[in-house]
């Protein structure tokens, strides 16, 4: 169910996306460093996820509240004349590759155990075979 | 109930995310056309354009003024033989020095710089059109014979000088830039040998400067569009 509604979401915002008005070439590097903060998040709700802390609260203000954070500090920046916006996407991608390197984690240890699942099973079996084997000679 | 309502979140998420992904990539796309970005820049090419205009008018008025003398000059010489000579002599003149459009066989020279990818070579400066090779060919055009020459329509006179000027090359005084286009009146087949073995066409292709050079038994010069006064030399009183 999560998955679909992640799916039906995304095919229609890129639907929107594609065809709705463009915004001025000014206000793209306000929209750039809000999608980065977004995806941050994101990556940070996929990784609390697979931790088992995912909350719904967390994910909606960090989601809204990062994106608006992001866009005052590069509009201040602006103002100021300081590139803060290049501090904010090296935080944000920061963070999401400590949350992708958590969520690889998460699933090659799951792969691994399976697999030395298997492998003992296997063993198991074949010994049991040897063993049978032996009693019948 | 509380997975239905996460996933309906997480749907808007995902739509308001990849929603600004798309916008952003588009607006992108997009700014590769040349916008202009802020409005000082609009307002200063408004500027330009404006007063561009009003040279195209006072251009207009000029030429109803030189249109209007003309006329009178020949309704004034009419019945006066002395007076007709002397107009007929003007004509002349004024052919000559550049201050009336003129009309003949010629060649036509076409000067491009170098397609080369500027990458990977030594001296950038050796493969584009400098004001020396418009210099030397348009010599070249005149010891051939050539009565008018033209740069990109700007008219060659006795004034002329041919300048490096930045990224262009000036001529009267006006930028002209890559590629040049060179008219000369003439005898054609005479004008014709500029582009003989090592002359100096062959020596700018060697240089891999697209050079060309094109026969035409129509060509039209336009006229010298500056003025023409000497405030320093003056006639002497026995040659009048």
């Amino acid at each position: 169910m999560v998955l679909l509604a992640i799916i039906i979401g995304c095919v229609l915002g890129a639907i929107i996306g594609i065809n709705a008005p463009m915004i001025s070439y000014t206000y793209s590097s306000y929209l750039a460093i809000a999608v980065i903060a977004a995806l941050d998040t994101v990556f940070g709700g996929i990784a609390s996820v697979v931790n088992k802390k995912f909350d719904i609260k967390i994910f909606i203000t960090g989601f809204f509240g990062n994106a608006i954070l992001a866009i005052l500090l590069t509009m201040l920046g602006e103002k100021l004349n300081v590139d803060i916006y290049l501090a904010a996407i090296v935080v944000f991608v920061w963070r999401m590759f400590i949350n992708l390197a958590i969520i690889r984690r998460y699933y090659v240890e799951k792969w691994s155990n399976k697999f030395s699942k298997k492998d003992k099973e296997k063993n198991v079996e074949e010994d049991e075979e040897i063993a049978k084997k032996t009693n019948q000679n | 109930m509380t997975k239905l309502k996460n996933s309906i979140v997480l749907g808007l998420m995902c739509v308001l995310l990849t929603f600004g992904i798309f916008l952003q990539m588009r607006t992108v796309e997009n700014s590769n056309v040349k916008v202009s970005q802020n409005y000082e820049e609009n307002n200063l090419r408004a500027e330009v354009l404006k007063f561009k205009e009003k040279y195209d008018n006072e251009q207009k008025l000029l030429e109803k003024a030189e249109n209007q003398l003309e006329k009178e000059r020949e309704s004034a010489t009419k019945n006066n033989s002395e007076l007709e000579d002397a107009e007929i002599s003007i004509k002349k003149a004024n052919k000559m020095i550049g201050l009336s459009e003129v009309k003949g066989p010629g060649v036509i020279v076409t000067l491009k710089d170098s397609q080369k990818n500027m990458a990977n070579v030594m001296n950038i400066a050796d493969f584009i059109v400098h004001d020396l090779d418009i210099l030397s060919v348009i010599n070249e055009l005149k010891n051939a014979g050539a009565e008018a020459i033209s740069i990109n329509d700007e008219r060659v006179v006795t004034t002329s000088a041919i300048l490096c000027d930045g990224n262009v090359v000036s001529i009267n005084k006006e930028k002209v830039g890559v590629p040049f286009v060179i008219k000369a009146i003439g005898l054609p087949e005479g004008l014709a040998a500029l582009d003989r073995p090592g002359g100096y066409l062959q020596y700018l292709r060697q240089y891999d400067i697209e050079a060309s050079l094109e026969k035409s038994n129509e060509i039209t010069i336009p006229k010298y569009n500056g003025k023409l006064e000497f405030s320093y030399a003056k006639s002497l009183e026995s040659s009048n």
